[in-house]
């Protein structure tokens, strides 16, 4: 293995791997996957709590900002792929390549887990959020029903007074 | 006064001041700056008829002579401890022997230095320690003052303490008894930190803030040091004010940096034998740059390239070389020119360019190999920008195609059956909802020898599974099948990932366990790899199948996730725009009622305004 960082090695593959060059000044897509790897490769070894934690807050904050967890997903597949591509094109030694192979690895893994949870969350909203529609459209039969009876009885009475 | 120390063989770089301050006659304060035994200190003598002074003066001379004579006795906190103590005696015995001096006292906050990353801080008294780290000021000391205490005690209230009139009044300090008690703390310097001494004259006149902005100004010491006095004098001067700034050395430049700075310079310094390598392997004799003179045509070509990679190093982008394989190529597929000539091209310029770096290699192995990375990020970039090229070109031949064979159909091969079409084709429909059009749906495929380490692997790895673990088992069974295909797009993952899916809850209990085991399985094969009898180089493409095998899963099981829980917002969806229709229905219903009402109270008595009659029900 070399004696570089290769958390600094990989750094410089950002450009690359993200496509920054079609984005401009934007801020690419997958960024928080990229950045995520790099933390992964930063702390070493297993550190899927905090790992997830950071993620967790990336994700959440595109899907609130609109994305959908498609999208979310789409991204995080094609900076794995790129930076697979990439690592094996820009480093020579082969541990070197496991490392970050391992690290893009688990953060893919994480992303899956992030999103997933993310989705089940939202379908236990709508579970909810479809009892109080069906709470409401009780209530709102009920005053049709009344309003109905209304209108009858007044549609009587107007007819009686007419012919006063 | 203005004292600057010449930069200690730590690296730390000092420097101090004082100032009588704009109401007070004599300056009371004293400082410590010695740099060859690593030690500093503030000091703000009290007392009346010029004993403030004298006390701080005695106190300073003895913390510095007892660290002289006695550095060699003690480790380095325990000097610190000992040397303060020896200044609280100095004081208080001067006191004794001096009736006019009786009740003299000074607080002291010190710092020595053990080496450029390791300091001890003592304090007596309200003299206080300020960190600067990473923009952040914090507080190293506590007040030694009454109202501390208090505070500290649970008897009085933060914002209390802040107007109470004892609040100046100390607990702590050296002289008034022989022996006191000295706070100690041993901080690690991160590079760029600063350290900030200083007495009550400069933060009882300067907000904290101001403090925060002048210490991270990022300006010399002495003139931090100078303007930070500057400050408290602006805020009244009612103090004599000190100040002592120490500076970590700042962190070596990050590799990044290093690719810019002397990557990129080194790189354009090579370029000559860029362009000696380009021509030995026949740049010239391309057929892109047939009809140019050789010079020109290294100029056009070669110079060019190593121009934008020496720009794109600069800044750490890649648009450079994009645009300039970009123009090569494209101007070249339009005079009709063929693919074989940009790839041989490509392949020159590539060997000039590993020639290039490992010339730099030899003369620096660090910046050679950051360099390597970056130059084939470069070459990967110009390469990305001729597959889009050429991507193109074939997306124009396949529309070519479709309609070819289309047409076809149409005259010869008419349908029969009206009923077989659905109007929708399978190719139509995605496999995977959220796949890209532009993802590669198939790979190079793996080699034999690649298939035979995967099997290995899994195998291990199974081996080391637990034989409770059941699911995991099977995501390892999955992987196999999956990384041993090697085409790399998703139809084998998505098989596998719905034989794992099974039937399971749309909650946590019932999706989670699929992603345990996953990343159980994908721990297990991270280890596994490393065992398996083979070639470095062998490993590597093996664990690179297993990953990428792995993420196809977990994506096409998150796929199938969404796809459960799609339902979900689909009926809420429905059950949505049945309430909307309520509503809409009971609103028109209200309006039938509201208008029946006028019309009937209408009858009974005109005079009454519209709407008079009745009440709303809800």
């Amino acid at each position: 293995m070399s004696d570089v960082d290769i958390t600094e090695a990989v750094a410089v593959l950002r450009d690359e791997v993200l496509d920054t060059v079609e984005h401009g000044d934007r801020d690419p897509p997958g960024a928080e996957v990229f950045d995520a790897v790099l933390r992964a490769l930063t702390v070493g070894g297993e550190s899927v709590p905090g790992l997830d934690l950071a993620l967790h807050e990336a994700v959440s904050r595109r899907l609130a900002w609109g994305d959908n967890e498609e999208v979310v997903l789409a991204d995080a597949e094609m900076v794995f792929d790129r930076l697979v591509v990439a690592v094996e094109r820009a480093f020579r030694d082969p541990a070197d390549q496991m490392v970050v192979i391992e690290a893009a690895t688990l953060v893919a893994v994480t992303v899956t887990r992030v999103v997933s949870l993310a989705a089940v969350a939202r379908a236990s909203r709508d579970r909810a959020a479809r009892l109080r529609e069906e709470m409401a459209q009780r209530q709102l039969k009920e005053v049709l029903e009344k309003q109905k009876a209304n209108i009858v009885r007044l549609e009587g009475e107007l007819k009686s007074s007419d012919f006063q | 006064m203005n004292q600057v120390t010449p930069t200690p063989p730590t690296g730390i770089r000092v420097a101090g001041d004082t100032n009588v301050g704009k109401v007070r006659d004599t300056n009371e304060d004293s400082l410590i700056l010695e740099p060859a035994r690593g030690l500093y200190a503030v000091l703000d003598g009290m007392g009346g008829a010029n004993a403030g002074d004298i006390a701080s003066q005695t106190a300073r001379d003895a913390i510095r002579d007892f660290v002289i004579q006695k550095r060699l006795a003690f480790s380095p906190k325990q000097l610190l401890e000992a040397a303060i103590l020896a200044g609280s005696r100095a004081v208080f015995e001067s006191a004794q022997a001096n009736r006019e001096r009786h009740g003299m006292g000074t607080t002291c906050v010190a710092v020595l230095v053990v080496d450029k990353s390791h300091v001890i801080v003592g304090h007596v008294g309200d003299s206080r320690c300020y960190l600067l780290r990473g923009g952040r000021l914090q507080t190293l000391t506590r007040d030694h003052t009454i109202v501390e205490e208090l505070v500290d005690r649970g008897l009085l209230a933060a914002d209390e303490a802040e107007r109470h009139p004892y609040k100046n009044v100390l607990s702590r300090n050296l002289g008034s008894r022989p022996d006191t008690k000295v706070d100690l703390l041993e901080l690690e310097l991160k590079p760029g930190d600063r350290l900030l001494l200083c007495s009550d004259g400069l933060y009882g006149y300067a907000s904290a803030e101001g403090i925060q902005y002048i210490l991270g100004s990022g300006d010399e010491p002495q003139h931090v040091a100078r303007d930070l006095i500057e400050l408290a004098l602006r805020g009244g001067g009612g103090d004599n004010v000190t100040t002592i700034i120490l500076e970590a050395p700042a962190a070596p430049p990050s590799t990044t940096q290093l690719v810019r700075t002397n990557g990129a310079m080194a790189w354009w310094q090579k370029r000559q034998t860029f362009l000696i390598v380009a021509k030995d392997r026949g740049l010239t004799r391309n057929p892109i740059v047939r009809g140019l003179d050789p010079k020109d045509a290294l100029d056009v070509v070669a110079l060019s390239l190593c121009q934008a990679v020496f720009h794109d190093l600069e800044k750490s982008t890649g648009v450079n070389v994009w645009t300039f394989a970009q123009n090569l190529a494209s101007g070249w597929f339009e005079r009709g020119g063929e693919w074989s000539a940009v790839r041989s091209m490509m392949d020159i310029l590539g060997t000039a360019s590993r020639a290039v770096v490992d010339e730099i290699k030899v003369a620096d192995g660090k910046l050679g190999f950051l360099l390597d990375v970056a130059v084939s990020r470069a070459l990967v970039v110009a390469e990305l920008a001729l597959g889009g090229l050429l991507a193109e070109r074939l997306r124009q031949v396949d529309t070519d195609l479709i309609q070819l064979h289309t047409a076809m159909h149409e005259t010869v091969d008419a349908p029969t059956d009206d009923t077989l079409d659905t109007g929708e084709r399978f190719v139509d429909r995605p496999t995977i909802p959220f796949l890209r059009p532009d993802r590669p749906v198939t790979g190079a495929g793996v080699t034999a020898e690649v298939i035979d380490g995967i099997t290995k692997t899994i195998t291990i790895a199974r081996a080391r599974t637990s034989p409770r673990a059941e699911l995991v088992k099977e995501v390892l069974t999955a992987l196999d099948a999956i990384a041993s295909e090697g085409s790399g797009n998703f139809a084998t993952a998505v098989l596998s990932a719905r034989e794992l899916y099974g039937v399971r809850s749309v909650d946590e209990q019932g999706i989670m366990p699929l992603f345990d085991a996953l990343d159980q399985a994908r721990i297990v094969i991270a280890s596994a790899v490393h065992q398996i009898q083979t070639t470095e180089s062998n490993r590597a493409k093996v664990l690179r199948a297993l990953s990428v095998a792995h993420q196809r899963l977990v994506s096409a099981m998150t796929g199938l996730v969404l796809e459960a829980v799609a339902p979900f917002s689909e009926r809420l969806r429905e059950i949505q725009q049945t309430t909307s229709d309520l509503r809409d229905e009971v609103a028109s219903a209200e309006r039938r009622r509201a208008e029946l009402e006028r019309r009937f109270a209408t009858n009974i008595d005109p005079s009454l305004p519209w709407g008079s009659r009745g009440t709303t029900e809800w």
